[in-house]
């Protein structure tokens, strides 16, 4: 009987530039003993510097490889046809200086466009309104309401994106953090099908 | 006379109508009540939520025509302002996450690991904007 093999490819990897990959950074691998160690060591790709950020390695390239050195192998392939890798170079660190300085932009920002929204709805005049229905008095400035109502606001952010600081109120994500996987589940299926250069097959007429 | 009567209460009814649809779809893109529920795992009383809208849409709807007055403490005015802020810091949190800001500001200027950081920022903003704009911003 031949001998199976089962490989599974990981969705991301993120490997150091100029580093060589090998099967056992890319993928899973169920295989009989005797060929699990050279599997797993086997080479499958150099990285170089004209690879910039991402490289997308598909399954058959590795069962191009397998093939090359072990005829009559039985490859079950499981899961995704390939593999984005990630070549980090130096982590970029975001400065302290920029970093206040968008910190800033966000604080203004949302600042100003709380204030636009108050004019715009003309929410002075319904404190007054609700000052005057609760007390039966008028009153120009109905802070006693204002005061709590900003504090609310807050809070009201706070729980939608379920984060009181670092701790938070139960273990299931938020909706930014659904929101964000789903944007670079986007991006990665972009990289798959753009950077991977059999995906794709263009008319020659030039 | 009572053609006039019958038209005008029809029109009141149509406009209504469609400005309590409005309401509601609007609601319900923003996705205020299933993140409550969500929160709080209580899916099963989301009906009851649903009758807890309508009937404070009545109520508001009556009393801003009405002109009704309660006679009451101005203390009363404390949870009532709270309450209304936390529902429109809802509204403004989920418009935020509904038109994809954050995601792609994080990517762009790689403040993965800040997260929190740059969302207090906005959240910050919204109080202290909020409090400067009826302390001091509605004298000027």
């Amino acid at each position: 009987m031949e001998d199976s093999i089962y490989i599974r490819m990981r969705n991301k990897v993120e490997v150091n530039q100029n580093s060589k990959i090998t099967l056992s950074d890319i993928a899973q691998i169920i295989a009989p003993e005797k060929y699990l160690h050279q599997l797993k060591q086997l080479f499958i790709y150099q990285v170089t510097k004209e690879d910039k950020n991402t490289v997308v390695i598909d399954v058959m390239k590795i069962i191009d490889a397998l093939t090359q050195k072990w005829s009559g192998l039985d490859i079950q392939l499981i899961g995704p046809s390939q593999t984005i890798v990630e070549v980090i170079y130096k982590k970029r660190k975001v400065s302290f200086p920029f970093f206040i300085l968008i910190w800033l932009l966000l604080f203004i920002g949302s600042a100003l466009a709380i204030m636009n929204f108050h004019e715009d709805v003309s929410m002075q005049e319904v404190h007054q309104k609700i000052y005057k229905m609760i007390t039966g008095e008028s009153v120009s400035k109905p802070l006693i309401l204002q005061i709590p109502y900003s504090i609310g606001l807050g809070l009201g952010m706070i729980i939608f994106f379920n984060h009181i600081f670092k701790k938070r109120f139960n273990e299931e994500p938020s909706p930014l953090e659904v929101e964000i996987f789903n944007y670079q589940q986007d991006l990665d299926q972009y990289v798959i099908v753009n950077e991977n250069k059999e995906a794709i097959r263009h008319l020659d007429d030039h | 006379m009572i053609i006039n009567t019958i038209i005008l209460v029809f029109i009141g009814f149509a406009g209504g109508l469609i400005v309590g649809c409005g309401f509601v779809a609007f609601l319900t893109v923003l996705g205020i009540v299933p993140r409550l529920t969500q929160l709080t795992k209580t899916h099963q009383k989301i009906y009851q939520y649903e009758w807890s809208i309508v009937l404070g849409t009545i109520f508001g709807n009556w009393v801003s025509l009405q002109d009704t007055t309660f006679y009451l403490s101005p203390i009363f005015l404390i949870p009532i302002g709270l309450f209304c802020g936390v529902f429109v810091g809802m509204l403004a949190a989920a418009l935020t996450e509904v038109v994809n800001v954050i995601p792609i500001l994080t990517k762009r200027i790689g403040v993965d690991g800040h997260l929190i950081v740059a969302l207090m920022a906005i959240v910050f903003g919204k109080v202290c904007g909020s409090l400067f704009h009826w302390i001091y911003f509605v004298d000027r």
